[in-house]
């Protein structure tokens, strides 16, 4: 596939293309979708938290990263109970809606409600919907096998639905380009943690963000070209509170919460989307591939609520996070009515008050509107901080 | 002739609705529950018989409904306030198949057959954003009486979102719209439209099947109906009885167990 | 032995021995306690019991203590103090009465609990990982997470001999291998293979017999109520799981059962409508729930709890004595996996039921505090009534908080329910207009 989905951004000054790729992101119609479809693209969908994008796009098809909407679920409303994360009835709603057709679905069990997805959608609609199950006993000697065999099991399920053979060629092509992806977001989360005057939270935030929407080509293509134009900004250097921003790793918090939170702090790191970084370092290209996505995943990976590993304590990996980050603070949000995040919350509050390192706890929900009260109180929070 | 009666009463109202043999209102009556539950019926039932000019020997039958419903001491029987509703806008309106129930507390969507039996129901009574109790809170917000808020919000153009879901928040919410400039009638439509997204919610759990007749105290509010209507995709019918709806199909249910006390005894038919 | 049928001694003492066994079983965690005892904690969907019980564990299900405190009704302050400490009122109450209980020490209205030495899991539900985590930070003790890979679509099983199958079962069976190392480095005694195969032995008497008395609910009247009866059989099952009390109160349960459905002996009550039941049940207000059916001579023939709940066992699958390392992984598995069905790939499932019990209803009951159940509740629920015209009823609630319990708006739905089935049966009955 040659055609570019996304060229609103090329050969343009950097605030246009931090404009282009926000407006890309609001944009409920999901044009690059349309557009990758209209060339006769096949899209293959995937749930939080992580999913090995290679394997769909070694297949020709361009893997989409479901992840909640600023959409009304009208439809999907009446699909699930009450008391539920509004993620999983945005998402569905995008389905139901024809905003983002599919030719199929992938969710792994990431946490009890959303393991519900697969379910509900394949009753919905008539493409494949699939639970891959990824170990959450990390530590097995025989979970790098299974993950094998597991990925094998997807690849075959991603080519009867592409029509496209995937053999190791192509797989190593595609992590070769997921690679210089993650290298990509890495420099610009170095970035972000060197001079964070240079780019503030929410336009880190569009950057990495639309990485869902495209195919990866034309993300790092874009990445590479606003990297440098970051770095040489003239901005100035302001006296405000390192803090790491924890718990977006699956529903999104809305883009003006993040700008609200960027207005007071230096966010110099974060889990937003951190699926999409999931992978540490570069997937060796030697060997069988699906076996290096594998190993990879199981132990060259970051952290987050939904993946349970003895090697990574809870209590130490944001510790971890904010030493490697130079942070003196952080923000530990949850979504509301995440399980895994709410529990969360109080391994992370604990282990901060141990080490009396000062933290902002608070809940969000990817659509709200008004976050007067939640923006007094973190002012507050970090003029107490500064003025200690 | 006969009379038959229904007593529904509700968590801030009670009414009380009286038929003929012909299924003809005869009479109804309005008053606030209270704290005294059970007087309130019987007051609602005397005014009712008053009204009509009945004595209480002429009513043969009286079914309670509604949440006092076991506290309608001198009834006969009870049934729901869910088979009440499907019931009664069934008889106002024969083409009804789906009922949307706004009451002062709680919001009831129901689907129904031809004859008025209940096929499925969803009601929303966990809190009160999406009831009549959202109105409330943003007359008392905006100090606008209540039945100034319909043709207020009709005079709105950009509805602004409220996105807090709980009632008590949403009045501060109201009041920072009203803060950042916006207009009183573009917030109540945004009121309206948020208590209408949480109905029609629960109208698609059950299935929005033509007709819809909307019933309850807030169908009066002509705003209310249009953003029902807008939601729904189609005209939805409101009657002049809507408050009294639920009485109404109390008052049925008392005429049919009239009527079957008089037919010669069946065995076909019965539940054994 | 004389008397009626309903007056033989047979009849109720499933309920009586079971109420028993239940008791004995606490008083001897209470004593594993009060002697610091080191015990495993599991949890119904995977419990492995058999292999446990070959290391002497004292074997803790914390499921079932913290839906204990919602039956004695001490809920509200178990979690009251899981709250003050910091855990959201939105997560799963069974963890946040757990996180109390171990506040106080084991303090538990059925006796004391004792600390564990070993937590012991699967992934058939997410909440069982986040909750482990709690006990390892606390206890700073082990805990195994065994990967039980599910279904992968609906109507996707696969079966021994499938290479996709095989894959899993390899994956199992090696984490059962290093299980057992655990084991034997915690407990300090040595693995015997002969003691996992007698209790093997066991766990297939109890599979076997919980199956035939599910399968004879079938029977009208119906011999025993999914909800109420079946919970005490349910408590058995898991807290006896390979043991010879378990395997000798099923067969008793059986004979029971047999008498019952072979004299036509059913329940207490006048069975009108015959429903099943979808959920967890309502432990807050566990009998008065049951009653607001059993007064409109409502009763459970079946209920997917009694499935899930049991880890699968009501499959009636046989470990394969003769090799048990390799067949407790099938059987792990298999059960494990269809305990997953029947959470989230149930329509099929449901619809057949209808027909073998001849159901008149369906009742879903989500609940707050379990997403793993409850999410996929209203879908599931739209799927079938468009698979077929069956009554049904959508009541939320939660099994602990009772908070978020409310009886009059229960009734008010249970009420209009009845009044619909009712009405139906007397449509059916004049035959069409």
């Amino acid at each position: 596939m040659t055609t570019v989905v996304f060229p609103e951004w090329r050969d343009k000054p950097l605030d246009d293309i931090l404009c282009a790729c926000r407006e890309l992101l609001e944009d409920t119609d999901y044009p690059t979708v349309r557009r990758w479809r209209e060339a006769g693209g096949k899209v293959i969908g995937h749930f939080q938290v992580y999913f090995p994008e290679e394997i769909a796009h070694a297949a020709g098809a361009l893997p989409f990263k479901v992840r909640g909407a600023s959409v009304e679920p009208t439809q999907a409303d009446s699909r699930f109970g009450s008391y539920l994360c509004s993620i999983l009835k945005t998402s569905l709603e995008l389905a139901l809606s024809g905003r983002v057709p599919l030719e199929m679905f992938v969710t792994h069990p990431i946490c009890d409600a959303a393991r519900n997805l697969a379910a509900v959608w394949g009753r919905n609609f008539d493409y494949p919907c699939q639970i891959l199950y990824l170990p959450q006993n990390a530590t097995s000697a025989h979970a790098a096998a299974y993950l094998h065999g597991e990925y094998r099991r997807l690849t075959q399920s991603i080519e009867q639905v592409t029509g496209r053979t995937v053999d190791d060629e192509a797989l190593r092509h595609s992590i070769g380009v997921f690679n210089d992806n993650r290298a990509l977001l890495r420099d610009l989360y170095r970035l972000k943690s060197d001079a964070p005057w240079l780019v503030s939270a929410d336009e880190s935030y569009v950057l990495v963000a639309v990485g869902c929407l495209l195919p990866r080509e034309e993300h790092n293509d874009m990445l590479r070209t606003a990297l440098p134009l970051l770095a040489q900004r003239t901005a100035q250097r302001r006296d405000r509170v390192r803090v790491v921003l924890e718990g977006g790793f699956c529903e999104q918090p809305p883009l003006d919460l993040i700008r609200a939170i960027g207005r007071s702090c230096y966010v110099v790191d974060d889990d937003l989307l951190i699926g999409l970084r999931w992978l540490t370092d570069d997937v060796p290209l030697d060997g069988d591939p699906l076996y290096r996505l594998a190993d990879a995943y199981l132990n060259r990976s970051s952290h987050s609520p939904v993946q349970h590993d003895a090697r990574k304590p809870k209590a130490e990996m944001l510790l971890e996070r904010m030493r490697r980050a130079n942070a003196g603070a952080a923000i530990v949000m949850a979504a509301k009515m995440c399980e895994p995040g709410l529990e969360e919350q109080v391994v992370h509050t604990r282990a901060l008050d141990e080490r009396n390192l000062p933290y902002f706890v608070s809940e969000f929900e990817e659509n709200m509107t008004s976050f007067d009260h939640l923006e007094i109180q973190l002012e507050t929070f970090v003029e107490n901080l500064l003025f200690e | 002739m006969a009379y038959a009666a229904g007593v529904d009463v509700g968590s801030t109202q009670t009414k009380a609705v009286i038929i003929d043999e012909q299924r003809t209102i005869v009479s109804r009556a309005l008053t606030d529950t209270g704290a005294n539950v059970i007087r309130a019926a019987e007051h609602a039932f005397q005014e009712a018989l008053r009204s009509g000019d009945l004595r209480e020997e002429e009513v043969e039958y009286v079914v309670g409904t509604g949440y006092g419903r076991y506290k309608v001491t001198f009834g006969n029987t009870q049934v729901t306030e869910i088979s009440c509703h499907g019931r009664g806008a069934v008889h106002m309106f024969p083409k009804t198949r789906t009922v949307l129930d706004m009451g002062g507390q709680d919001t009831k969507a129901i689907r129904v057959t031809n004859t008025g039996e209940i096929v499925d129901f969803c009601m929303n009574d966990k809190c009160a954003a999406g009831t009549g109790r959202f109105l409330g809170a943003a007359s008392s917000a905006l100090d606008i009486p209540l039945d100034q808020l319909g043709p207020t919000a009709l005079r709105g153009e950009r509805p602004v979102k409220i996105s807090t879901t709980c009632t008590v928040f949403a009045e501060s919410e109201v009041l920072s719209w009203l803060g950042k400039g916006k207009k009183i009638e573009d917030i109540l439509l945004g009121v309206h439209e948020s208590i209408g997204t949480r109905s029609i919610g629960l109208l698609r759990r059950v299935g929005i099947e033509d007709e819809v007749t909307f019933t309850g105290g807030v169908a009066r509010n002509e705003a209310m109906v249009d953003t029902v209507n807008r939601r729904c995709g189609m005209t939805v019918n409101v009657g002049e009885e809507s408050h009294y709806m639920g009485a109404l199909g109390a008052a049925l249910f008392a005429l049919d167990r009239i009527v079957a006390s008089r037919a010669p005894a069946k065995v076909q038919g019965e539940a054994s | 032995m004389t008397g009626t049928g309903v007056d033989h001694p047979l009849v109720g003492r499933g309920n009586t021995d079971g109420a028993r066994l239940f008791r004995e079983w606490f008083d001897a965690l209470n004593v594993a306690a009060e002697t610091g005892r080191a015990s495993a904690y599991v949890f119904v969907m995977g419990s492995f019991a058999e292999l446990l019980g070959a290391f002497d564990f004292p074997l803790v299900f914390p499921e079932i203590n913290s839906l204990q405190t919602a039956v004695r009704r001490v809920a509200h302050e178990y979690l009251d103090q899981a709250e003050d400490y910091g855990y959201s009122p939105d997560i799963c109450g069974y963890v946040k009465a757990d996180v109390a209980t171990q506040l106080r020490g084991g303090e538990h209205p059925m006796g004391r609990i004792p600390k564990p030495a070993l937590a012991v899991y699967t992934n058939a539900c997410n909440t069982y990982i986040k909750w482990a985590e709690i006990w390892e930070r606390m206890y700073k003790i082990p805990t195994f997470v065994l990967d039980i890979p599910g279904t992968r679509t609906a109507g996707g099983q696969t079966w021994p001999g499938n290479g996709h199958f095989e894959n899993d079962r390899r994956y199992v069976a090696g984490q059962l291998q290093e299980l057992i190392a655990l084991c034997e480095q915690v407990s300090g005694v040595a693995f015997d293979i002969d003691r996992l195969r007698e209790n093997l032995a066991h766990a297939n008497a109890m599979s076997v017999g919980w199956k035939r008395v599910l399968d004879l609910n079938a029977a009208r009247p119906s011999v025993f109520n999914a909800l109420s009866d079946g919970t005490i059989y349910l408590g058995v099952a898991n807290g006896f799981r390979g043991t010879r009390a378990g395997a000798d109160y099923f067969r008793a349960l059986v004979e029971e059962m047999e008498y019952k459905s072979a004299n036509g002996i059913g329940t207490l009550t006048d069975e009108q409508y015959r429903l099943i039941f979808v959920g967890v049940p309502c432990y807050p207000i566990f009998r008065r729930f049951n009653e607001l059916f059993t007064e409109w001579g409502g009763t459970f023939v079946n209920s997917t709890y009694l499935w899930f709940a049991s880890g699968g066992s009501n499959l009636g699958f046989e470990y394969d004595l003769a090799d048990p390392i390799a067949s407790l992984a099938e059987g792990v598995l298999i059960g494990v996996r269809d305990a997953m069905d029947s959470m989230f790939y149930q329509t099929g499932i449901l619809s057949q039921m209808i027909d073998d019990y001849h159901a008149d209803g369906v009742v879903y009951h989500p609940i707050k505090s379990c997403r793993t159940v409850s999410t996929g509740l209203a879908d599931s629920r739209r799927a079938l009534m468009e698979a077929r015209d069956v009554a049904s009823l959508f009541i939320e609630s939660d099994m602990m908080d009772k908070r978020v319990v409310s009886e009059a708006q229960m009734k008010n739905r249970v009420d209009a329910f009845f009044e619909g089935l009712a009405s139906r049966r007397l449509q059916t009955a004049a035959g069409p207009a």
